[in-house]
């Protein structure tokens, strides 16, 4: 493997125990995020792509759990820390950005508070005096003036509030950033700022981030490459450029297709027959099968591998696998 | 001063569509699965609907399970649970016939029996009493039989016992528990039947006698037919009133439902005891009017939540659709609204009971309300608080029944509430 | 100085202390805020009021009837009604009714030394300030605590304690609990007294300057006093205190589990912060914010569990006070006592809410 790769995850499981009945919100998902590369992963809502953003620091708690798979960040599998040891990974190297900046402050807290308890909860002897001389160059170098790290959270715009989550997740210096929607909650001009700061970012501390969207747009404006998710399984990953010239999976040229188009042509938009499937009883085979324009006979009896396409372009569909593969996936 | 009230974001992951599936689940099914959705709180909810089925069936029919009427004076004063009542028994050599005070009736024209007891104890007075009202059936009877015995009176307990030992006496009456202490020294006496009172009462009572000595066990029992009683009344009452006020403050709004809203939220900030108090002085004592002011109490409590409700089920999509079809508002108000409320009331109102019963024992523990002979737990409480130095059992057990029994409904309403809609617990 | 206004000045003066603080330090917002609640006050406080005097007079049955009994002939029933001036217009009884408030002079009591009614409260309120204060205090340290204990256990044996304790205590007649602690430490163990504020003998040598016994007894410095105080305070404190924490548990745990479930907490637990702090540092602080509004509104259990505690002890208080006036059928002051728990309801509530908004940063600023 010529690339560095920061965070391998491989056949990753996590599931919900609801009142139905137990459901894979993500389901045999592998992946890779390589060192310094912003990776977009986008997928309908409901499609597991947070609950996999979540999964990366095993944050989840209560009816959700990790059933299978290892988590490969930086050379050791996360999965076989303790549940006392987990909490110095979270914050220290991998960050997170979440959805909504409006909840995620603690409405309680002073914004210099949440940096510089953050600061001490994973290096304890760092001074008070210091701690705040940190996070007032942090804020500074986002944007914010550092008279406002004593207001409450309340008192800041969406935007500004998103900028005080990035120095969160930066304070410690975070290898990898995982950014939960970030900007769904944002207007469109902040939006493009608080992008332009990302990609900043990503250049000035060597970050890795993984951008979880499931906007089309965002993806394409600043990731270097795109995984698709589908119904709790990964379904096409690879370069940006490659994928959206050339999407392999019906269901990629199916969303790249819905997306509308700022040339004012009339077109109509494409629309996708049908619905994504309930998890509870997902369908056999190829979950995106009963949606699929070139569905055969294989599609609802095996499931495709997420394999090679192209050089380093995966998909999974069998409309990329020969016959004899098929044959045998049928014989065996 | 956003106030947002996070749901749990926990339960499922974004967009779910099992959610739907969830809701198409039939009512029957929902309750036996709910099982084990809910561990505990079913369990809470199974056993405590048992026992409120238990009191009120209990409060149905407490002569069934009472052993005495309430207001008998069964035994003696202030006995302990469980203690043997101190009867004068008739103690016999172990080769006697004479099995009761009435066998030791012989003719007329035969010796007169002599009975051993022990000089200055009112066992001789017991065996005077009690060999007279014999002696009054029999002697009109055919047999011409007499009961007139001779008293013999020795000085010490031994003596007495002696005496019969050796033959100078048919019979000796001492008390039982005089007996049970030198039963040992006298392996050729036993003890014949108790000279007075019932064989049933020397076994003593379960909860004790109270001051006068009534038995707590049987008032307990006939006391739960007042506390359901007050509590059932006065939370249907409050149902009856509070429920169409709040349909109609929520689906008419305006003046109406702010004004109406303002008194019933002053009302619902009031002490309610307090005020259950004043309106109990005003109106004289009765059980009625202990009813009456409860029920006003609790008013507020259903028209908060059902106000809340219809607001909310107004509000959504599908009453709007109704109206534009040209639903008359009777209409809405029957087929969208009261079903929904439905659920919430009947949860709400098992709570209200337990409230109510508690309020009600603390009017009749203040002796407000209600005639103070009357077998209710608050009285026998009240009752028992003048005796708390030497009758720990008159406080305990009707404390412990109310207990019990405010227990068995909150514990079903919650368990419910839990279940059914958990919104409802912040009332 | 009578005792009542030397409570008013212990009390008032440090919260208006306070009032200036906030008004001087706090936004514009804050300001606006508290102003506005403070004038809302008074309109509770006559609605309470209002509602209190059409209560007693709407019902039907009449209080002089009843307070005669049989006995009352028809002209004794109508002297004493005109007396107490209820043959008048029901209007102009609500008028004078008004202005008693305004200027607490509510009349003379009808029985006893025909004192006036305001001088006997004088003497009954701080003994009911002093057994709510404590155990007000008892039943938060309790309930906040034991709730976010049980929300840090959650679902596990401590939780499941803690949920069954909350329900019970819930389920406790108040004036049982208070006997059953009597028959216990009291009449079992004799380690506490059962009835009374002090003991008979000390409590001729204590020098009454407020009425709060035990403030007085620091005060003029006598310490037999002080402890005997503290000893007859105890049972009362714990079967009030006890009796509200159940609630407050309640309340605490659901709130404290609802905000673990809050973005915030998420966020702060990907930052590396550990369960611990999460739910005494942040929850459990957030939580409080609805947990205080929440606790205004137990003033009514606290009020009405007072008057049962003061009868279980002879505890001489407001409570007891109306107990004892209903037996005697002192109408007056029956319905003078009722306006004075209205008011205070009132003024409960506004102090909590005043608490509310400095405690959240939202309202501060």
């Amino acid at each position: 493997m010529t690339e560095d790769i920061l965070y391998s995850i491989r056949n990753l499981t996590v599931e919900y125990r609801t009142r139905a009945g137990s459901v894979q919100a993500v389901d045999n998902v592998s992946l890779d995020i390589r060192r310094g590369e912003i990776l977009g992963l986008v997928g309908e809502s409901g499609c597991g792509k947070s609950t996999l953003g979540k999964a990366l620091m095993r944050l989840h708690t209560g009816p959700a759990r990790i059933t299978n798979g290892e988590l490969w960040f930086d050379g050791r599998d996360l999965m076989t820390l303790s549940d006392r040891e987990m909490p110095d990974v979270r914050g220290a190297e991998i960050g997170m950005v979440f959805q909504d900046p409006m909840t995620s402050l603690n409405p309680v807290q002073k914004i210099l508070d949440h940096l510089t308890e953050t600061i001490h909860t994973h290096e304890p002897e760092t001074s008070a005096a210091a701690a705040r001389t940190r996070a007032e160059e942090l804020v500074e170098r986002l944007g914010i003036r550092r008279e406002r790290l004593n207001e409450y959270p309340h008192q800041m715009s969406g935007g500004m509030r998103q900028r005080v989550m990035i120095s969160l997740a930066l304070a410690l210096r975070a290898k990898l950033v995982i950014a939960d929607e970030p900007t769904t909650s944002l207007d469109v001009i902040v939006e493009a700022k608080f992008l332009d700061l990302l990609r900043e970012l990503q250049k000035e501390f060597g970050l890795t981030i993984l951008l979880i969207t499931h906007n089309i747009g965002v993806v394409a404006e600043v990731a270097d490459r795109v995984a698709v998710m589908y119904a709790a399984r990964m379904v096409e990953v690879g370069d940006v450029r490659d994928v959206f010239a050339d999407p392999k999976h019906p269901y990629t040229q199916g969303l790249l297709r819905s997306v509308p188009n700022i040339k004012l042509d009339g077109g109509e938009l494409y629309k996708m027959d049908g619905a994504p499937p309930s998890l509870l009883h997902p369908p056999k085979g190829c979950r995106f099968h009963p949606r699929c324009p070139f569905a055969m006979g294989i599609c609802s009896v095996e499931e495709p591998s997420l394999d090679a396409v192209e050089n380093d372009h995966l998909a999974s569909c069998w409309l990329y696998r020969d016959v004899a593969v098929k044959q045998e996936a049928r014989n065996g | 001063m956003a106030k947002t009230k996070e749901r749990p974001s926990e339960a499922l992951p974004e967009g779910a569509t099992w959610e739907v599936e969830l809701k198409r689940i039939g009512f029957v099914r929902r309750i036996l699965t709910a099982r084990h959705w809910y561990g505990a709180d079913w369990w809470f909810v199974t056993i405590s609907t048992v026992a409120v089925v238990v009191f009120i069936i209990i409060a149905l029919f407490p002569g069934l399970f009472a052993p005495y009427s309430p207001d008998a004076l069964v035994g003696p004063s202030f006995l302990a649970p469980g203690a043997s009542v101190d009867l004068p028994v008739l103690i016999v050599p172990q080769s006697s016939t004479v099995n009761k005070l009435q066998d030791l009736a012989v003719p007329e024209s035969a010796d007169r029996p002599t009975v051993a007891v022990e000089q200055g104890l009112p066992t001789a007075g017991a065996l005077n009493e009690e060999s007279q009202k014999i002696d009054e059936v029999i002697k009109n009877q055919p047999g011409g039989l007499r009961l007139r015995p001779i008293i013999d009176r020795y000085a010490s307990l031994e003596e007495t016992l002696q005496a019969v030992v050796d033959g100078k006496d048919k019979a000796a009456v001492v008390q039982t528990t005089e007996f049970n202490k030198v039963k040992a020294q006298f392996p050729t006496l036993r003890e014949a039947a108790p000279v007075s009172g019932t064989a049933a009462t020397a076994g003593g009572f379960l909860m004790g006698t109270n001051d006068i000595g009534q038995d707590v066990f049987s008032r307990l029992l006939w006391g739960t037919r007042i506390a359901l009683i007050i509590g059932f009344s006065s939370s249907i009452i409050s149902l009856l009133l509070g429920v169409p006020l709040g349909l109609l403050a929520g689906f008419a709004g305006g003046t109406f439902d702010r004004l109406l809203s303002l008194l019933m939220d002053s009302l619902y900030a009031f002490p309610g005891l307090i005020l259950a108090i004043a309106i109990t002085a005003v109106l004289g004592p009765s059980m009625f009017n202990i009813i009456v002011a409860i029920s006003v109490l609790y008013i507020p409590t259903y028209y908060r939540i059902v106000r809340g409700q219809t607001l909310s089920v107004k509000e959504e999509v599908y009453i709007e659709a109704a109206r534009s079809i040209g639903a008359r508002q009777l209409e809405i108000l029957r087929r969208y609204i009261f079903p929904n409320v439905i659920p919430s009331v009947a949860i709400i109102f098992s709570v209200n009971v337990a409230d109510a019963i508690l309020t009600g024992a603390g009017l009749s523990f203040l002796g407000l309300g209600l005639p103070p002979t009357l077998a209710d737990w608050g009285i026998d409480v009240a009752r028992g608080q003048r005796f708390i130095q030497t009758a720990w059992w008159m406080i305990t057990f009707p404390g412990l029944a109310i207990m019990l029994v405010v227990l068995a409904f909150t514990l079903m309403g919650e368990g419910l509430m839990e279940i059914f809609n958990p919104k409802l617990r912040e009332r | 100085m009578s005792p009542i206004a030397i409570i008013a000045l212990i009390i008032g003066i440090p919260s208006l202390l306070l009032l200036a603080y906030v008004f001087v330090r706090g936004s514009t917002g804050l300001r606006r805020y508290i102003l506005t609640r403070i004038v809302l006050t008074l309109p509770m406080i006559f609605i309470l009021a209002t509602m209190v005097f059409f209560i007693l007079r709407i019902l039907p049955g009449d209080p002089v009837s009843s307070a005669l009994g049989p006995k009352g002939t028809p002209e004794m029933i109508q002297s004493i009604r005109t007396q107490l001036g209820l043959n008048d217009p029901l209007i102009v009884q609500y008028g004078r009714f008004l202005w008693s408030m305004v200027t607490l002079r509510f009349g003379n009591s009808l029985v006893g030394g025909h004192r006036p009614i305001v001088d006997e409260m004088s003497e009954r309120f701080p003994a009911t300030l002093e057994l709510i204060v404590p155990a007000s205090i008892l039943a938060l340290l309790v309930g906040v605590y034991g709730g976010a204990l049980a929300a840090a256990k959650r679902k596990r044996a401590l939780d499941f304690s803690l949920r069954i304790y909350s329900v019970v205590i819930y389920s406790l007649p108040i004036f049982w609990f208070g006997l059953v602690l009597q028959l216990f430490f009291g009449v079992r163990l004799r380690w506490l007294p059962i009835s009374g504020r002090i003991d008979a003998v000390i409590g001729t040598s204590l020098k009454t300057i407020t009425n709060i016994y035990s403030l007085d007894a620091l005060l003029t410095g006598n310490w037999p006093a002080f402890f005997s105080v503290l000893q007859h305070l105890i049972l009362p404190t714990l079967t009030l205190g006890l009796i509200l924490s159940g609630v407050f548990v309640r309340m605490t745990r659901i709130n404290v589990i609802e905000t673990m479930q809050a973005d915030y907490i998420a966020a702060a637990r990907a930052r590396g912060i550990r369960e611990r702090v999460l739910i005494y540092g942040h929850a459990l602080k957030n939580a409080m914010i609805p947990v205080i509004t929440l606790i205004g509104l137990q003033v009514a259990i606290l009020l009405a569990g007072a008057v049962l505690t003061e009868t279980v002890f002879s505890w001489p208080g407001m409570g007891s006070y109306l107990v004892e006036r209903i037996s005697a059928r002192d109408y007056t002051a029956v319905q003078s006592v009722i306006t004075v728990f209205a008011m205070l309801v009132a003024l409960i509530s506004l102090a909590v809410d005043v608490i509310y908004s400095l405690v959240d940063p939202r309202v501060r600023y």
